[in-house]
């Protein structure tokens, strides 16, 4: 399959010479859910801010469909959306606002923002709540409003920190589902988490990182053999690592 | 343990530095002096008022209403804070001494404030009632004993779990403040001495009955601190910026009517923008605010040329400010990665600016015609924004804006 985003040596932080994350090399591919896992602190957030363009690679790049953030801005962004782990909405916009200024500002028609957009609301539920505001909103609700205008853009590439905290088990299993949807239909997706047994259930291939730096990567299988523990969880395995057994 | 006695000191001065800290910087800023300048300007009206009314004017019903509106709102500080639904609640037995403390200073400040509106008003009082400065000190015992009184009840009040409830005990209150102030103004003591024994039932049976059936309203008592440090807030951000003003947002669905945008990338921003400015709190009051001050000043000066200049300074004074509702979306991290150019984002800003700006120059113009009937002047007005908004936009937006690609 064809990589979307590749990583190659990425090495960045946010003081000059003290990085925070050491010479990454990862890709995610067409139609795969790549599980990003780490313990509080191991980078993982640092990582994604470097895939998002929000932050500058001291070496090293982050491509998506072959072009870095400096070569084309607006087109790099234009190829993913992003689901923060602490949800951030606009306090003077309603629902319904959020969601259209997320298909304006992703450029797209709007006749398929208005196809695509009532499915959403109703499989998460929120269909009766687009004239409120965030203020209004419990934790999970304003979670379900950043990840419908993510899934609305419907683009080659999801990056995804941390979903399920605070989301009830109907919006965990909309959001599992459509992700499985669009996997299928040929997007990537790139998934930091703590919640294992989904990630063991849903994702293809799992990077681990520990300490900055990326200890074990590949399917459960080669995790597991890689690891040298046979017919271990991810849980398992990844105990295994962030005690530091594997370097 | 939790020393509650010197958590509520802690707090208290805490809240007194920061007052003062902000009141000076009140008294730092220009507006102060205007403010003084309206007041000296406000009292010679008021004694030409008072000479204008006529003799059946009545008094005593107004001051009624005043003051029976006054005593029934009873706000109590409690310095409270969010963390305290979690930390304090293990030590809600030991939180009385800590309330009562909060009671007392209230207490200070209500009689305070009392005693200030019933200073403003006693010149009415003087005319209409009753002279005399025995009758100034019966007048402001009476009121502060009653303010007194609708602070300790309204603490009970506030342990009622509905508001529905509260309201119909504050109503209740309502009543009898308005039955003592008609009968204060009216000097029938006798009378008065009658609703103190009535007041006595109500605190000590009635009210005092609440202590015993139900707890603290934690939730309750913590939104209306908010409510109330916000509205401290509200007065000091007329002459600073108090940072930790929260906004809040209005729906205002007629106005956002004005913000309709057809469905393209390009507009993503000017909605956004646009919608901000109408729903938040504060910009749409800003800008309607410097609107009438700026009539206030065309109003002032001469009619000449010069205004031109005095419009130029509200369109600065108006950018300048409205720069800040950009640093708004720094941390928003969907607004950081939308896929649009940088230059698009801050482009957009400033044409939404520039359009603002000539709204504002264009009733500036109407409002100078209207005045001396000086049409050309009044057009240069408008023309002065557009004039403003190309010269000197961009070089604020290049600095206030951060470009990141």
């Amino acid at each position: 399959m064809k990589p979307i985003l590749e990583v190659t040596d990425l090495t960045g932080g946010y003081l000059p010479n003290q990085p925070v994350i050491h010479h990454l090399d990862f890709s995610v591919k067409e139609s795969e859910i790549v599980g990003l896992i780490g313990l509080n602190g191991a980078g993982k957030s640092t990582t994604i801010k470097h895939v998002l363009g929000l932050m500058e690679p001291m070496s090293g790049s982050s491509k998506i469909e072959g072009q870095t953030f400096r070569d084309e801005p607006e087109i790099y962004r234009s190829q993913f959306t992003y689901i923060p782990e602490v949800p951030i909405l606009y306090e003077e916009l309603t629902l319904w606002e959020h969601l259209e200024l997320t298909a304006m500002a992703y450029g797209l028609e709007e006749q398929t923002f208005l196809t695509r957009v009532r499915p959403l609301l109703e499989e998460f539920r929120m269909d009766n709540k687009i004239k409120w505001f965030p203020s209004q909103f419990s934790k999970g609700m304003k979670q379900k409003v950043m990840i419908l205008c993510a899934l609305l853009v419907e683009p080659k590439l999801y990056i995804v920190d941390e979903p399920f905290v605070g989301l009830d088990p109907l919006g965990i299993q909309s959001f599992l589902e459509y992700m499985v949807k669009f996997k299928n239909s040929g997007a990537g997706v790139l998934m930091s988490t703590h919640i294992l047994s989904t990630a063991e259930r849903y994702c293809d291939r799992f990077l681990i990182m520990h300490e900055g730096r990326l200890v074990l990567s590949g399917t459960l299988d080669e995790l597991r053999k890689r690891s040298e523990l046979k017919d271990a969880t991810l849980d398992e395995i990844y105990l295994y690592v962030a005690r530091g057994k594997v370097t | 343990m939790i020393d509650v006695k010197k958590l509520w000191t802690k707090r208290r001065n805490a809240h007194l530095t920061q007052m003062l800290k902000y009141f000076s910087l009140m008294a730092n800023s220009g507006l102060i002096v205007s403010l003084i300048l309206l007041i000296v300007i406000g009292s010679i009206y008021y004694a030409k008022l008072l000479q204008a009314l006529p003799n059946d004017f009545p008094a005593v019903f107004i001051l009624t209403i005043i003051f029976s509106i006054w005593l029934t709102k009873s706000p109590i500080r409690t310095l409270l804070k969010e963390g305290d639904l979690v930390f304090l609640l293990p030590v809600e037995s030991r939180m009385k001494q800590y309330f009562s403390m909060a009671i007392s200073s209230s207490i200070a400040a209500g009689a305070f404030s009392t005693l200030f509106i019933f200073t403003l008003l006693w010149p009415i009082v003087q005319v209409f009632i009753h002279d005399g400065w025995k009758m100034y000190v019966i007048f402001s015992f009476f009121l502060i004993a009653a303010k007194i009184f609708n602070l300790f009840v309204s603490w009970e009040e506030r342990r009622l779990p509905y508001k529905s409830h509260q309201m119909n005990y504050r109503i209740m209150r309502f009543i009898v403040n308005f039955v003592y102030a008609y009968l204060l103004f009216n000097e029938a003591y006798l009378f008065l001495i009658a609703i103190f024994a009535i007041m006595y039932v109500l605190k000590n049976f009635v009210f005092g009955f609440f202590k015993k059936q139900h707890g603290y309203q934690w939730e309750m008592l913590l939104a209306e601190e908010q409510a109330l440090k916000i509205k401290g807030y509200r007065l000091v951000n007329y002459f600073t910026d108090v940072p930790a003003l929260k906004q809040t947002v209005h729906r205002r669905p007629l106005l956002n009517r004005l913000a309709v945008f057809s469905f393209k990338k390009n507009n993503a921003f000017s909605a956004l923008y646009m919608k901000t400015f109408i729903r938040s709190g504060d910009y749409l009051g800003l800008y309607v605010r410097l609107i009438l001050l700026g009539f206030l000043f065309i109003y002032l000066i001469p009619p000449g040329w010069w205004q031109l200049a005095v419009v130029f300074l509200f369109f600065q004074m108006f950018s300048l400010q409205l720069f800040t509702l950009y640093t708004q979306y720094r941390w928003n991290v969907s607004f950081m990665i939308y896929p649009i150019n940088d230059t698009v984002k801050a482009k957009a800003f400033e044409n939404w600016l520039k359009g603002l700006l000539i709204i504002q120059g264009l009733v500036y113009g109407v409002f100078y015609w209207i005045l001396t009937g000086d049409w050309i002047v009044a057009i240069l007005m408008p023309v002065a924004a557009l004039v403003y908004s190309l010269v000197r936009l961009p070089a604020m937006s290049k600095k206030h804006i951060p470009m990141t690609s």
